[in-house]
């Protein structure tokens, strides 16, 4: 293999510090007086070192980084880094309950959408990574206060993955993980061939179950595409539809989710998610479909398997669903 | 200081001081309000520490000011300038108290053209096409609230407003439909936007919006004669020489034009264009060019307090102004609204 385990710890995460950064950073007292004391010790070790050792050399020290989007904290923190500020999250707030470990007195920039901007120029971010989905509008002024990533959808944890690695220095730690999830998955696509056998590959509806509607969705989403990768397929209706998800507004049209398995997930914790919940359950056209009527309503978390957007959402995704098959192995 | 008159061949004015005074004191009160603005935020930066960071010309306390603070407390006042001042022309020229951007349907037709544009057209037909679609809007429902309105020649105050509160529903109606059919994801932006809110602005926007505001006024500032006029009956307006349908169209046309810029940039804030005009009637009792710009100063300041406490009350979560506009704005509407009806 071409890379090092040295080499990757050095690298990522890490920024060169050379001695006429670390004096101007230090230097900067002004806003140092806004800022965690954390920083300002930082910087006057950083240029304490620097100033011993010969001229020239670089210092290095961990890059500041701003995620702007779910997916983006996910991944960071999946690369090793904490980054020093972060969006609330949708549910849960302000952090997911997965990452409060990891972020754990982390600045909260307030909603993915509106993000504080000021709270972003006092932290001083080496590296912003956003996406142009929520942020083309601020992105101008994002682009001012530090190195702007800009991912096109927040969704795509692949990519977000590789882009956020490349722009943080960590191409192996991504490259790390993705033979992780590549492994996974070729595992449990293999054993749910093994366990469907002859009915593989079973149709599956990801849904998302809200107060006045229901969204499914269908293959290119995040949940919908670690589904497609196992080998999961949609129905007919739902495979010739394009975009994300399909919104169901009324039961009229609850039978062009019909599927082997369903996934379900309560959009939030409330009492009109619940009873809507209810009365489709009770619903004929619901008891009529395939899922239902084989009992594989599978109950799945929201947080991991939509609003996380990241590969550590991905890989509690794929604890679940194996989860679920032990628990169908064990009931037959 | 009394009044003065101003006698050269072909030109005579005379020149009260004292809504003038009044005026200034307005814009005074701007000012002010926008040096608070500049100042409050996630750190609080007096004056002196402001301007140091701008001799820098770098750091987080120059990125803060010029480039997050500035551009958004002046495309704040721009929007808010731009609804009062239509609201007043509106209500100069309609010759009713109730007449606004909101009232007239205008607002809800520029909103429901530009998330039309937002649905159908996924954003993505460049700049000039959000501000083109909200003018547009405007213009469409204004002509067909006017159109509707008119009967035997005339048009009476609260056949107007029934008429324009009707469109407005219509225009509220459009936009639910495009929020439904558009993508699932359009709601979350849309909705913020609908509110009425300048997070996010950046320079470009400010000097854009403010540009195209001046060319408006170019040509509306001279018309604002006949505004002043327009309270009179219309025979005698005609007698002393003035077209009054030409002049009464044109005013409208500038109405429509400033509330669907500031629209397409800041979103509806809703009852600018109705309280603020109000406030300056009040203030400057004397209809004229002054009570204009007490107008215009009083609906720049109102946007930039509500945008000030929707970026510092809820720290760090940044609401939009259009919200703590429309908890001033409501309440007054129909407070008005009661009045109206004991005096009519």
């Amino acid at each position: 293999m071409s890379w090092t385990k040295d080499n990757a710890n050095t690298a990522c995460g890490r920024v060169l510090l050379p001695v006429v950064a670390a004096r101007n950073r230090a230097d900067s007292g002004h806003i140092g007086a806004f800022r965690a004391g954390r920083r300002r010790t930082l910087g006057l070790v950083a240029l304490g070192a620097a100033l011993i050792s010969l001229p020239g050399v670089a210092a290095r020290r961990s890059v500041r980084v701003v995620t702007l989007f779910q997916g983006a904290t996910d991944t960071v923190v999946a690369l090793g880094i904490t980054p020093v500020g972060v969006v609330e999250s949708w549910q849960d707030k302000p952090i997911y309950p997965y990452l409060r470990q990891a972020l754990a007195g982390v600045t909260l920039l307030g909603l993915e959408t509106q993000p504080s901007l000021e709270d972003v120029a006092l932290l001083d971010p080496d590296v912003i990574v956003a996406s142009s989905f929520r942020h083309a509008r601020i992105a101008p002024l994002l682009s001012q206060l530090g190195r702007l990533v800009m991912l096109d959808d927040i969704y795509r944890y692949r990519r977000t993955l590789s882009v956020t690695a490349a722009a943080l220095g960590c191409e192996h730690s991504a490259m790390d993980w993705e033979i992780r999830l590549k492994t996974r998955i070729r595992a449990l696509r293999q054993r749910l061939q093994r366990h469907f056998d002859g009915a593989w590959p079973i149709s599956v509806s990801l849904l998302d179950v809200r107060a006045n509607e229901v969204r499914s969705y269908l293959a290119g989403s995040f949940g919908g595409s670690v589904l497609r990768s196992l080998g999961f397929r949609w129905n007919p209706i739902q495979a010739g539809v394009g975009g994300v998800s399909l919104r169901l507004t009324g039961v009229e049209h609850l039978s062009s989710i019909d599927a082997d398995v369903f996934f379900v997930m309560l959009h939030g914790d409330s009492a009109a998610v619940r009873r809507h919940y209810r009365e489709l359950r009770a619903h004929p056209i619901w008891q009529r479909m395939s899922a239902p009527r084989r009992g594989a309503v599978v109950a799945v978390d929201p947080v991991a398997w939509s609003l996380s957007g990241g590969i550590l959402g991905v890989m509690h995704m794929l604890d679940d669903i194996e989860g679920w098959l032990d628990d169908t192995t064990r009931r037959a | 200081m009394g009044d003065m008159t101003i006698r050269l061949a072909g030109y005579s004015r005379r020149i009260a001081w004292r809504p003038w005074r009044l005026a200034g004191l307005s814009l005074l009160t701007c000012v002010v309000i926008a040096l608070v603005s500049l100042a409050c935020g996630r750190v609080w930066l007096p004056p002196g520490e402001w301007l140091a960071g701008l001799k820098r010309g770098e750091g987080a306390i120059w990125l803060i000011v010029t480039q997050l603070r500035l551009p958004r407390v002046v495309l704040a006042a721009e929007v808010g300038g731009a609804l009062a001042l239509s609201g007043w022309i509106l209500q100069q020229v309609l010759r009713n108290p109730l007449a606004s951007p909101d009232t007239l349907g205008l607002s809800g037709g520029a909103s429901a053209a530009v998330v039309a544009y937002l649905a159908l057209a996924a954003g993505q037909g460049g700049a000039w096409v959000r501000p083109v679609a909200a003018i547009a809007g405007a213009l469409l429902v204004v002509a067909s609230v006017y159109a509707l309105a008119l009967r035997g020649g005339r048009v009476t105050p609260y056949r107007l407003i029934l008429i324009g509160v009707g469109m407005g529903a219509l225009a509220g109606a459009v936009v639910t439909l495009m929020l439904i059919v558009g993508r699932a994801e359009l709601a979350s932006s849309a909705y913020v936007w609908l509110v009425g809110s300048v997070y996010g602005a950046n320079r470009a926007d400010a000097v854009t919006l403010g540009g195209l505001l001046a060319l408006v006024l170019l040509f509306g500032v001279p018309l604002i004669r006949y505004a002043l006029l327009a309270p009179l009956d219309d025979a005698l307006a005609a007698g002393i020489g003035v077209s009054v349908p030409a002049s009464r169209l044109a005013l409208i046309g500038v109405a429509s034009l400033l509330a669907g810029l500031a629209i397409a940039w800041g979103g509806a804030m809703a009852f600018v264009g109705l309280f603020a005009p109000h406030l300056a009637r009040r203030w400057v009792a004397v209809s004229g060019s002054a009570q204009a710009l007490a107008a215009v100063a009083i609906g720049a300041s109102v946007v930039m307090s509500a945008d000030l406490v929707g970026r510092t009350l809820f720290l760090p979560l940044d609401l939009p102004a259009g919200i703590f506009v429309a908890a001033v704005g409501a309440p007054f509407f129909i407070g008005l609204l009661i009045r109206e009806t004991r005096t009519s």
